[in-house]
Parts: C-alpha cells; sequence; structure tokens
C-alpha cells in the first residue's frame, strides 16, 4: 500500500445519491414495516413489497443503458442496499441486482429473454456462491425464488434455470434459500467461458460483498436504534441505564463500527465504479467489516434489552437472526482475510 | 464522493519536487538519530527550516509567517512530511492549538510576535492542560494563580506537559476561583518558560515518547499574559479542546483524513508492510514460504480491515477506532514475528526496521493522550447517540476547593 498516495478522501455524496438514499429510505418506512417482515417468515419474500420495488425501478436502474435499464453505479445500488437492510426487506434485491447486471455484462444474445424477465422482476435470478460440481447440490440464497441461477462450473459460466424454484429450507434468517441441484436443472445457458466466465463472476461476488455490506450497515443502525431508544427509558437503582458507562460505551462501539463500516463499504463500491483493478481487496475488506459490525452490533443490541431482547416478540430479533442469516451467505470471513492477506503480500516486497 | 488520484498540474508537481528535495535535506540522519533517543517530538533545525520558508504552518498567511497554501498545496506538505518521521512534527500540531487561542484572545501587539516567531519555528507552545491528580477532568484544574494588581502568583504542578522542555510558552489552565462552580472559576495563561519559578522534569513513557512534569513555584505573571477573560477559561479552552476531538471540521474537499486517528493507522500500516515483507523472505519450521502460511494470510488480511477501519471511520470516533486497531493489531502482528519480534530496530537479528516491535509499545499512549478513549466514548455516547448525561458528584463542583474551604 502507498500511504503517500495523493488521492482525495472525499465521502460527500452526490445530489442525485443522497436523492436515491432519501427516496428508498422514505420507500422502505413506508412500504416494509416490521409487521411485513414478520408476516414474510418462514420464506422471507413478500410478492406485493417486490412489485413495489420493480416499480420504483429498482431492477432496471444498475442496468447498464444499452440493456434498457438507467445505468446506475455501485454506489448507487448500494445506498439502496443501506435501507434495504435497514428494513431488513423480504426481498431478493441483492441476488436479483448483481445477478442482472452480471448476465448484461455478458451480453449474449440467447439471454433476451432471461434479462427482460428480470428486468420487469417476473424472472428472479440469483447467484451461486460456489464453483459448481458435477452430482453435488449447493444451497443457492434467494434459490426458493429464483427460476434461474448464474454459477460458475469449470470454465464456463452457466445461466441454470427451471420452470419451478426449488422448495425453501427454513433457515436463521429467514431468507428463500434452497437447494438447488444443477445436474436436474431443465435448461442451461452457457453464458461465458474462459477468462471472461471467471471475469464476470467474480466481479458479480465483488458486488455482492459490497451490497451485502452495506445491507449489514443499515440492518444494524435499525438494532442499535431500537436499544438506543430501550435504554433511554428503562431505569436500574434510580437512574437511566442508557447513563451507565458498561451499558453506553459498548453502544457507542456499535455506532462507531457502523460510521466506518458504511464509509468502508461506500468507497468499496466508488473503486468498483471508478477503478475496480486499483483496490481489488476493498470487496472483501468491506464485507468482513460489515459482517464484524453486525454481528457484534445485533447481538448487543440484543443484549441490553436484557431478557427482553432474548425474545422473538421483540423487534432486535429480527435484525439479531438476520445479522448472521444474511452475512453468512457472502462467505466465511475467515476465508475473505485470507485472501486480503494475500493481496497485502504480493503488494509487499 | 471522490477517492481518485490528484492529477497535479505543472506548477504543483514543482512544488511537491522542492518539498521533497528541501525535507531530503532537512531530515538528515542526525535528525531521526536524536528523535529516536530523545523521543522529543521536536527538532530545532527542521522547524526553523521550515519556519524559513513558511512551511511550518504554510496554510497561514505569508504576513502572519505562513506560505498562503491552498488545501491542496497542505495537503502535499503533509503527505511529503509523512514520507520523512510524523513523530519529528509532533510540536507543530501541539502548538498550533493554543495558536488559534492567542489569535482570537490577545492584543494583537501582543499576539503577533509570539506567532510569527511560531510560524517562523523559533518558538513553540506546550499544553498545560493535565495535572498529577487525573488529567480527563480538565475543568477540575488545581493549579492556582491569584491576582495582585497586574500581576498574577501561579503555584501547583501540570504533568504530562509534552514537549516543555523545547518549548517557549506553555497554555496553562488555572484555578482563578475555587468556590465558583468548576467550570466558571478557570482562567488560562500564556506563561513563558523561562519565567523564574517553573521547574521541568523529565518523564519517559514505553514508546520512547519524553514528556514531563512542570512545577509552578511563585511564578510572577503579568496580566498580558493572560487569555480571555477571568474566569471564562472553559470557553477559552473550548476551542482548542474541539479541534483536538475535531468537531465541527468541514471535510468535504477530500482533502484531510476522515479519522482523527488517521495518524495512528500509519502506525500499523508500518507494520503491516514490515510484516509482510519478513513474510515474503523468511522461510518456516516447515520449509515452506511464512507468506503461505494460513496464520499469516488470515492475520495479515485482518490488520488490514482494521487498518481500512481506522482511517475510514470519522472524527472522534475514527480516534477510538484507530487507536483500538493499533493496540490490538500491534499485538497480534509482533506474536506472528515470534521472539525476533521483540527486538528494537538496532539490534542483530531485529525485523525490519523495527517498525512492529515500537508500534506495540507505541499503541498504548494513543488511546490515553489527547483525552482516553473513554472520554470519547463519554462524548460519542452524547453527541453521536444521544443519550442522557451521567451525573456524578463533580460534575458542576469544583470539588478540591470545596474539600479545601
Ligand atoms: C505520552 C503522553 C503525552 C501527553 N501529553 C499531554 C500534554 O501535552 N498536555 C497535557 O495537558 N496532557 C498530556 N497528556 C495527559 C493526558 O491527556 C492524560 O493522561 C489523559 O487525559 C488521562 O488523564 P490521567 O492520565 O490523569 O488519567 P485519569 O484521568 O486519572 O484516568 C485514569 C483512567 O480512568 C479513566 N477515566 C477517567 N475519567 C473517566 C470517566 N469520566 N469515564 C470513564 N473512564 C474514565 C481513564 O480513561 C483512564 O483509563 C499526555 C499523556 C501521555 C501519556
Amino acid at each position: 500500500m502507498d500511504l503517500h498516495e495523493l488521492r482525495r478522501q472525499d465521502y460527500t455524496l452526490e445530489e442525485i445519491s443522497q436523492e436515491v438514499l432519501v427516496a428508498f429510505g422514505d420507500f422502505f418506512r413506508d412500504q416494509c414495516p416490521t409487521s411485513v417482515v414478520r408476516a414474510s417468515e418462514p420464506l422471507g419474500f413478500d410478492q406485493n413489497l417486490w412489485d413495489r420495488l420493480v416499480e420504483m425501478g429498482t431492477t432496471t436502474m444498475g442496468l447498464p443503458e444499452s440493456a434498457g435499464g438507467d445505468g446506475a453505479g455501485v454506489i448507487e445500488l448500494a445506498l439502496v442496499a443501506e435501507e434495504f437492510g435497514r428494513a431488513v426487506a423480504p426481498v431478493p434485491y441483492i441476488e436479483h441486482v448483481v445477478t442482472s447486471r452480471a448476465l448484461a455484462a455478458a451480453a449474449t444474445p440467447a439471454l433476451d429473454q432471461v434479462l427482460a424477465g428480470a428486468a420487469d422482476g417476473s424472472h428472479i435470478v440469483a447467484l451461486a456462491s460456489y464453483p459448481i460440481q458435477p452430482g453435488s447440490k449447493q444451497l443457492v440464497p434467494a434459490g426458493a425464488v429464483a427460476k434461474s441461477v448464474l454459477g460458475l462450473a469449470g470454465d464456463d459460466l452457466i445461466l441454470y434455470t427451471v420452470e419451478q424454484s426449488p422448495a425453501l429450507v427454513r433457515n436463521q434468517g429467514h431468507t428463500p434459500l434452497a437447494w438447488w441441484d444443477f445436474d436436474s436443472a431443465g435448461s442451461r445457458i452457457v453464458v461465458a467461458t474462459g477468462a471472461n466466465a471467471h471475469a464476470i463472476f467474480k466481479r458479480a461476488h465483488d458486488e455482492r460483498m459490497v451490497l451485502m455490506a452495506s445491507a449489514l450497515v443499515g440492518m444494524t443502525e435499525s438494532a442499535l436504534a431500537l436499544t438506543v431508544e430501550f435504554t433511554k427509558t428503562r431505569e436500574t437503582m434510580g437512574v437511566l441505564i442508557s447513563t451507565l458507562q458498561g451499558v453506553a460505551f459498548p453502544l457507542t462501539d456499535i455506532a462507531t463500527n457502523i460510521a466506518g463500516a458504511r464509509n468502508i463499504a461506500r468507497k468499496a463500491a466508488w473503486f468498483l465504479d471508478n477503478e475496480p483493478d486499483q483496490r481489488p481487496e476493498l470487496p472483501a475488506i468491506a464485507m468482513v467489516y460489515s459482517a464484524q459490525t453486525a454481528t457484534h452490533g445485533t447481538t448487543n443490541a440484543a443484549h441490553f434489552q436484557g431478557g427482553l431482547g432474548f425474545t422473538l416478540e421483540a423487534d432486535v430479533s429480527l435484525y439479531f437472526l438476520r445479522s448472521k442469516g444474511w452475512s453468512a451467505l457472502a462467505g466465511d470471513p475467515s476465508a475473505h482475510l485470507v485472501d486480503i492477506g494475500d493481496h497485502v503480500l504480493a503488494s509487499a516486497k | 464522493m471522490d477517492f481518485a488520484l490528484i492529477d497535479l498540474d505543472e506548477e504543483h508537481r514543482a512544488l511537491q519536487l522542492e518539498i521533497r528535495e528541501y525535507l531530503t535535506e532537512l531530515f538528515t540522519p542526525d535528525v531521526f538519530a536524536q528523535e529516536h533517543e530523545f523521543g522529543d517530538g521536536f527538532n530545532k533545525k527542521v522547524y526553523e527550516g521550515l519556519g524559513a520558508r513558511g512551511w511550518l504552518y504554510p496554510e497561514l498567511p505569508a504576513t502572519q509567517g505562513g506560505a498562503d497554501f491552498t488545501p491542496l498545496q497542505q495537503r502535499i506538505m503533509d503527505l511529503e512530511l509523512d514520507r520523512q518521521d510524523a513523530r519529528i512534527m509532533m510540536m507543530r500540531g501541539t502548538s498550533s492549538l493554543p495558536m488559534s487561542a492567542v489569535r482570537k484572545y490577545m492584543p494583537s501587539d501582543m499576539a503577533e510576535p509570539i506567532l510569527k516567531a511560531c510560524a517562523q519555528g523559533q518558538a513553540v507552545m506546550c499544553l498545560g492542560y493535565s495535572e498529577p491528580d487525573g488529567g480527563s477532568d480538565i475543568a477540575n484544574a488545581k493549579v492556582r494563580a491569584v491576582q495582585d494588581g497586574d500581576m498574577w502568583t501561579i503555584n501547583g504542578s501540570k504533568m504530562w506537559t509534552t514537549g516543555a522542555h523545547v518549548s517557549t510558552y506553555t497554555f496553562l489552565v488555572t484555578r482563578t476561583d475555587p468556590d465558583a462552580p468548576k467550570h466558571k472559576g478557570i482562567t488560562m495563561f500564556l506563561v513563558p518558560l523561562d519565567t523564574p519559578g517553573v521547574t521541568i522534569q523529565g518523564i519517559r513513557t514505553f514508546s520512547g515518547e519524553r514528556t514531563n512534569i512542570v512545577y509552578y513555584e511563585d511564578v510572577q505573571i503579568h496580566d498580558r499574559y493572560r487569555i480571555g477573560g477571568v474566569n471564562d477559561g472553559w470557553s477559552v479552552l473550548h476551542g482548542p479542546l474541539d479541534a483536538e476531538h475535531s468537531i465541527g471540521v468541514d471535510m468535504s474537499d477530500g482533502l484531510t483524513d476522515l479519522s482523527i486517528g488517521a495518524g495512528f493507522c500509519k502506525v500499523l500500516a508500518g507494520s503491516i508492510v514490515e510484516v509482510a515483507e519478513w513474510a515474503n523472505k523468511t522461510t518456516g519450521p516447515d520449509g515452506r514460504s511464512m507468506a503461505e502460511d494460513t496464520r499469516v494470510r488470515e492475520r495479515l488480511g485482518a490488520a488490514l480491515v482494521e487498518y481500512e477501519a481506522g482511517i475510514n471511520t470519522p472524527g472522534p470516533m475514527g480516534r477510538v477506532r484507530a487507536s483500538d486497531a493499533l493496540v490490538k493489531q500491534s499485538a497480534i502482528l509482533q506474536d506472528l514475528l515470534g521472539p525476533a519480534g521483540l527486538l528494537p530496530m538496532d539490534e542483530e537479528g531485529s525485523i525490519g526496521n523495527g517498525d512492529t516491535e515500537y508500534a506495540h509499545r507505541f499503541a498504548q499512549g494513543t488511546g490515553t493522550y489527547g483525552g482516553t478513549v473513554e472520554v470519547f466514548r463519554t462524548i460519542i455516547a452524547q453527541h453521536v447517540l444521544g443519550l442522557p448525561k451521567a451525573s456524578y458528584p463533580g460534575s458542576k463542583v469544583f470539588l478540591a476547593g470545596k474539600k479545601k474551604s
């Protein structure tokens, strides 16, 4: 790392980005109160919310103009993800958006129909987490609502499509996870091959990590807000618990982690949009740090509501269960750390 | 948002080169050796050399001894200084806090020569806030100043007055009304340290940084050295304290560090690079490169994540985060190096420049000076989370005063 590089360190959002943030903040606040989140369990998908989100242009904003989209960058998508996470919205926003973009990047006429369906939200697409091995099944995030899954098999990037999405497997985060048996998928389209296939797949994963990192920031912030309010009214021995440093200080650490995680995710998005080869390790850094922030943040947010925080009835439980239920979908942090370490080693003498 | 490389035009590139060359001339090996041995955070030759060109506080107008630098020119300067040794520049930062108070409160005929001397590197100022009985509660300062006509008599002692032994003045917090509510009985002075009755004694820290205890025994100071109103010291102090806590700084041009702990992160970065270079050229007991060892890879990855956390967390939160990152990661990185990681830079078989060995010792102080991380967490609790203030017996009352009377 070159510490003396003269780069700007400007984290302020452009006006248009600010508008995206506000618009989607309002949208999720109106359309996705926690009652909607609860009602969607255990599948973790709300068709009505999805339709509204599509109406907002969410499924097209990140597509290139050539594919009928608005050509928004990862940064705008990350801002939407922050608000999506804040609401823990039961829609496959991240999976669908990054996979659609990967399909558009492949620019194969064979994909036109799928892409059109992805753009209008009728055909949900998702991304396989691991390379596909013949004869083995994979748990696919959003796999229980997706009709197509994009995966890397050897040096081929393949879109697997089924008539009907496989059944939900119930899970801690109440997301539409499903086992996909790729061998039995009805249709397969080779989307890209060789280096191009690997590059598209990697890019999709990087985008997924950045969007997930942003979503976890919003999620943790929601949990913190609930607990801050709780501690401002709960008393012990005649004082508010929020005046106790044993309570207040860990809460400040959550806020501190959130502030940093948000900036790292946005910075990672900026580099993906502008100089993707310059900081290839940033998406993983964003992912790991947000996962830590969410685990620590939602754990403590639940803890400082005492016994209540351990109950399903408390809304903080929604965030606690999803902090792991979402972050684990983007891979084991230790594996990411090893990758980041390899980058450090490779850039050192 | 913008993280792009700044494309310097010819004029700026020339300035960058000029600065780089001049700094290379100034920062000779004996300068580093001296800092290593004494830990002054200061060097007369460097400060006067920079000051001669208006480059010590280049953001100041030339008429005030600066160089009219724009924020971009300033950033170029700071990055070039970082390439040398940030430690030596410590007193520059320390002086800049009282300088703003002097500029604001002292009559200009008094202030101007003082500020000019500072800008020219001929005077530095230190902070006389903390006392032996406790530094977190600055408003509880006990050093007494008593007025008699135009003169004040000062008695008591200050601890941790870093740089007092190289400074011309100290920015002193005194108690002038022990019976008033504690924030309303404080007066600030700029005390010339060569005044009779001032005794300075060195204290060594395990980072190598020197600090001091300063005794004031019937020190006579003219009222002209008072800064701000009598018993109005708290509002005078607020400006510099807020600056130290980086409150209300405009950063929209992207030319300042976001985190006030960014400097701590540079020390962590030095250690990360050192460990990576060591791993790349070291063979482990099993005959494989240490760079292939999963422990090394994972811990270096974790250290870089923490580095990013430190520099990407804004303001006062960044100070806490960067300190935590450095404290934890420096210890872990040192473990990776094994026994050789314990050797300081000039010992046989020490690793790299001993940056990791140093980082672990240096880290500890970062949680304490400039206000401890607990004091900062208190600020964050109130100002970021909006949590209510705790009420302690000494929140409003000057307890030492009460006990005495
Ligand atoms: C190397 C070095 C350089 C320094 N340079 C200067 C300088 O130039 N000028 C200057 O004036 N001072 C300086 N200081 C002093 C520094 O600001 C103080 O050490 C610091 O403010 C803490 O004060 P203290 O050491 O008296 O500890 P105390 O205030 O006695 O604190 C002891 C412990 O209790 C904790 N604590 C105290 N109050 C609270 C609270 N309300 N809530 C929770 N925890 C609390 C602290 O965090 C700390 O861990 C320096 C210190 C060091 C180590």
